[in-house]
């Protein structure tokens, strides 16, 4: 018989207000193997997990049931205080009372019979506990980081810097992401590229970084400290060692296309750099409109590289490598306003989104930093600014706020005032949200000093009318119809998850929300870790923000990644999977269902007759299991079973729960 | 199949004949008559003298592919007559890593559907003593005289909603294809329980199931059965009580059926080897039903390539819970 302990907590009332302490702890008394009974009003606090260890020592238990809220919250908590008290940690049970009972019922009436049930199911299950040893894992001194945005460059260099080899695996031909794309940067106006630049070149340059641009994450395999991650590194069709970035490969280049930095408002060239600054310095042929691949004849790149750096023969590679920590950090998109019909994006070339206007102010823009019009080159008068374009609506877009719009918005119309004064800026808005150091006192600008006028109402329609864009809105403070005959029309669509977040999701093992950001571990005491271990998220990808929430989140994301790769060992799972050979049939549905391909086949013999036979059966690594217990559910004749959640113990579970009824 | 029956079973014999007594199988596995004229029971074939028994008449209703389980162990090379159904529980036991492709010969026999005693003496109603077959009719003899039949009105309930007779995976076809039929019925008795109260659903398979045996024979004739230890045998946990009542004979039922979702091939095995008629293939075509609304139409045994829906993940799986 085992000696149980079971330790009820009041969590002050949570769990005091709908379950009667004192008929519950009687009813425990009288639970198979319990010898000792104690309830304190907090027993995650040093007092209550002291009550514990001692009742432990003095009563010799070696089985202990705590009855707190959810072993998610501080199963390890209480481990921690067993084992202190010298029992192992896995002889201790959790019953999830406060989540269970106590924030599902209203009285005392339901809630007490549960908890009874819920501590009969865990003392009978802990009966069957054996102890248990975590075993000890290696880290992988290096991370990687996926995107190489302002997140990935600011968390690479932090994580760098403390002295850990990191990656950066960036889809595209440059790192810089959605930054680089911008003017300049409220709420300080500083240009971006003068702030950004100088990161990306250190990035590139850092003895502890490795760029690995116009590469995708394929796989990834492994788990916390060792991530086996396979990266499919795109053929660039130019040797990067050859290379010097001279740039006449892509002065020369007679095809041309239309450049995905500028958003289709300007060309590039089939071989090229996405913009002026990019890191690194070295460009692509873009396979699909190149004379040469399309039509086997031009190969003037090759003929004019000075290092003869151009390779035609260049194939798409995988590296494989194994690292400790992961950050992701892929960022967002804008959304595609057409939907919106009566907003007529895509159907005037006038009407432009927030990211697209900015590009008009840049000096390397489409329109080489001149702000005017593209149906005519001439400098607008009037541009109307629409809020909320996919944000902040439940029936057609998303239904939270892209929190960076109003922002954006209002350091546009300086901008664009800055360059015309005779331009004046009209914004629809339906709130004007800028919370943030400096925030509202920039917007005041925009509205004060900038002439800019917000009107708060919606727009009903946009539509062409001579050479204008006759914007017909209602202005809901008065209550007036306001049409306002503008030149341009600037959408602040809303900032989305990027299309395949899901899908990388999925290949690293983490989660998405509803919206496909990424997911953090606890939205408020976790913001930069997933619910999987030893992979953090951080900047836009997690939700929309601005650089300086960006940045912040980085660095805090580096700390995260340096506090485990600075780890000798890190502890496994102790609860692993465990294949009885002798029941096994070796059908292998195991392996097909476990996540962490942590099951192989193996094959075995056994007596037969007189003689012996070969046959297969499942085994598990231990090292890549992580105990999800996905196999233990697939196989029809138990022989997969987790340890401390055995098909026995489950059963007891169940037993203690319906014969009490 | 009687008028060319005699032609039709020499092809075969020759055929596997051929191969056992030239080495390339060392077993073949087919039917031979059995104690009464209205059975046809396996055939462990390891000679000549053996083959001479081989028979392939409207009787053949038993399972062959099943026995691999067994015959592998003492046997290298095995050969297995194989009706449509056969060869669907083939597929189902390859996926289920419990035969070795290469060590397996499989000859196809198309299946006309097979005949059922039951079925003879309520039409005949009288005992019948023998039958005659010509061009899609089954005349019945009794002791009163002689009556006559539809051949499509006397299949065994396993035939009547096949859809595949003619074997989907083989190595010699060995008889002409009777290709692709029609089961419009199959889910009619699904939806009938689909439409009842949870209550009346529930007193039908009490009294369906207050009548189980728990002989197994099910489950030994179940292709999908193929575990070591079957459930209900383990001691540690010990899954089912051994008390003869209905939540008992419900615990069985029910977690086979389960552990049969999305891998039934839907031969009907269990339900023709139930002593007591309980109308097992219920259970199974109903998970069958719920697979197919849930995760796309996906016919276990047909292909042996094709992930089972329950071994595979898809993004946009859905996660919906059905009452019914
Ligand atoms: C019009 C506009 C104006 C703005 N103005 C300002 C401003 O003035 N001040 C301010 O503070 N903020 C501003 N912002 C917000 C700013 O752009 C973001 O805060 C910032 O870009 C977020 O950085 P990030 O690194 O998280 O994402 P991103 O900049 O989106 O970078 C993500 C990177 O990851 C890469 N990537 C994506 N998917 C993958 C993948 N699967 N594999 C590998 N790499 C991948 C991308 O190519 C990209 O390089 C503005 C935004 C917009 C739309
Ligand atoms: S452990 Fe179970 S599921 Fe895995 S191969 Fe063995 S019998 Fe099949
Ligand atoms: S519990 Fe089973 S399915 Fe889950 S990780 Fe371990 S071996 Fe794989």
């Amino acid at each position: 018989m085992p000696r149980t302990g079971v330790f009820l907590c009041h969590c002050g009332s949570n769990i005091a207000g709908t379950v009667n302490i004192d008929q519950t702890i009687e009813a425990s008394r009288n639970f198979p193997g319990v010898v000792h009974v104690d309830e304190y009003r907090y027993l995650c606090s040093e007092m209550g997990q002291d009550i514990i260890k001692k009742a432990i020592e003095d009563n010799n238990l070696d089985r202990v049931v705590v009855g707190t809220c959810s072993p998610r919250m501080h199963e390890n908590t209480f481990r921690k205080a067993a084992a202190e008290a010298g029992l192992n940690p896995y002889l201790l049970e959790v019953a999830n009372i406060r989540e269970h009972c106590s924030w599902v019922h209203k009285d005392m009436e339901e809630g007490t019979p549960k908890a009874i049930a819920l501590l009969r199911a865990a003392a009978a299950k802990v009966a069957l506990n054996e102890a248990l040893e975590a075993p000890k894992l290696e880290v992988e001194k290096r991370a990687l980081v996926i995107g190489g945005g302002i997140a990935g460059i600011q968390a690479a260099l932090d994580i760098a810097e403390a002295g850990y080899p990191v990656d950066i695996v960036e889809r595209e031909p440059s790192i810089g992401g959605r930054m680089a794309q911008l003017e300049k940067t409220f709420p300080t106006l500083d240009c971006s590229a003068c702030i950004l630049t100088p990161k990306m070149v250190e990035a590139a340059q850092h003895p502890n970084i490795n760029l690995i641009t116009y590469a995708e994450v394929e796989e990834v395999n492994g788990f916390v400290g060792q991530f086996d991650v396979k990266i499919k590194q795109k053929a660039r069709y130019v040797d990067p060692v050859k290379c010097t970035g001279c740039g006449i490969c892509w002065e020369k280049c007679p095809a041309k296309a239309p450049s995905e930095f500028e958003m289709g408002l300007a060309k590039r060239k089939s071989i090229y750099v996405p913009f002026a600054q990019a890191v690194p310095m070295v460009p692509v042929i873009d396979k699909e409109t190149c004379l040469y691949f399309r039509k086997g004849r031009c190969q003037i790149c090759e003929k004019e590289c000075p290092p003869q750096a151009i390779d035609y023969e260049q194939q798409d590679e995988i590296i494989e490598r194994r690292y400790g920590a992961i950050v992701v950090a892929t960022g967002f998109d804008q959304m595609d306003p057409s939907i919106y019909g009566e907003y007529g994006y895509g159907q005037h070339p006038d009407i432009l989104t927030g990211l697209e206007f900015e590009r008009l102010f840049n000096a390397s823009g489409p329109t080489g930093g001149k702000v005017v019009r593209l149906s005519d080159g001439k400098p607008p008068k009037k541009v109307v600014f629409i809020q909320c374009v996919g944000s902040r609506d439940k029936a057609r877009g998303m239904n939270y706020c892209s929190k960076i719009c109003c922002m954006f918005t209002a350091k546009q119309a300086i901008l664009l005032k800055e360059k015309l004064p005779d331009a004046k800026s009209y914004v629809f808005y339906i709130d004007v949200r800028t919370a943030g150091k400096g925030y509202e006192e920039f917007q005041r600008r925009a509205a004060e000093e900038y002439d800019v006028a917000y009107l708060r109402g919606q727009v009903g329609k946009i539509f062409p009318e001579g050479d204008h864009l006759v914007v017909h809105g209602v202005d809901s403070l008065s209550g007036k119809v306001v049409d306002i005959k503008a030149d341009m029309v600037v959408l602040s669509a809303a900032s989305i998850a990027r299309a395949d977040a899901p899908e990388l999701g999925r290949k690293i093992g983490i989660n998405t929300d509803s919206y496909n950001f990424f997911n953090e571990a606890h939205p408020k005491l976790k913001p930069v870790e997933t619910h999987t271990a030893g992979i953090f998220i951080a900047g836009a990808c997690q939700t929309p923000k601005d650089i300086p929430d960006t940045v912040a989140q980085a660095s805090a994301a580096a700390v995260k990644a340096v506090g485990l790769l600075s780890k000798e060992m890190l502890q496994g799972e102790a609860c692993t999977a465990e294949v009885d050979e002798a029941e096994c049939s070796g059908c292998l549905h195991c392996v097909a269902v476990c996540p962490y391909t942590a099951i192989d086949a193996k094959e075995i013999e056994e007596r037969y007759g007189d003689g012996t036979l070969k046959r297969t059966v499942a085994e598990v690594n231990p090292a890549l299991c992580q105990g999800c217990g996905s196999c233990s559910a697939i196989c029809r004749s138990g022989s997969i079973n987790q340890k401390g959640f055995s098909n026995e113990q489950i059963l007891a579970e169940v037993d203690a729960i319906c014969l009490q009824r | 199949m009687a008028e060319n029956n005699v032609e039709n079973l020499k092809k075969i014999r020759e055929a596997v004949s051929q191969d056992l007594l030239g080495g390339r199988i060392d077993l073949l596995l087919g039917w031979e008559k059995g104690h009464y004229w209205w059975q046809s029971r396996p055939l462990f074939a390891r000679t000549e003298e053996d083959l001479e028994k081989l028979t392939w008449d409207s009787f053949c209703a038993i399972n062959l592919s099943r026995y691999l389980l067994d015959e592998l162990k003492d046997f290298q090379k095995v050969g297995v007559l194989v009706k449509g159904c056969d060869a669907r529980a083939f597929n189902r036991l390859l996926q289920d890593n419990m035969v070795v492709r290469d060590r397996v010969t499989l000859y196809g026999l198309p299946c006309p559907g097979m005949l059922d005693y039951d079925r003879l003496a309520e039409v005949a109603e009288a005992a019948p003593e023998g039958i005659i077959e010509q061009n899609g009719k089954v005349t019945i003899k009794t002791a009163d005289g002689e009556k006559s039949a539809d051949r499509d009105d006397l299949l065994a309930d396993k035939c009547r909603d096949c859809i595949y007779p003619d074997p989907v995976v083989y190595d010699q076809l060995l008889l002409s294809p009777v290709g692709k039929k029609e089961a419009p019925e199959k889910f009619t008795a699904i939806e009938k329980l689909e439409e009842m109260s949870a209550e009346e659903r529930y007193s039908y398979w009490e009294k369906e199931l207050s009548r189980c045996l728990r002989c197994y024979a099910c489950r030994q004739a179940c292709p999908f059965c193929s575990c070591r230890e079957c459930f209900v045998e383990q001691q540690n946990p010990r899954w089912q009580g051994r008390a003869y009542q209905a939540s008992e004979n419900f615990m069985f039922h029910l977690v086979r059926a389960y552990h049969g979702a999305g891998r039934c091939i839907d031969c009907g095995e269990c339900e023709r080897a139930c002593p007591v008629d309980i109308p097992l293939q219920e259970l199974n075509r109903k998970l069958t039903k719920d697979i197919n609304q849930l995760y796309g139409d996906y016919e276990a045994g047909l292909d042996a390539e094709l992930e089972p829906p329950l071994l595979t993940y898809r993004p946009d799986d859905p996660a919906a819970f059905s009452e019914k």
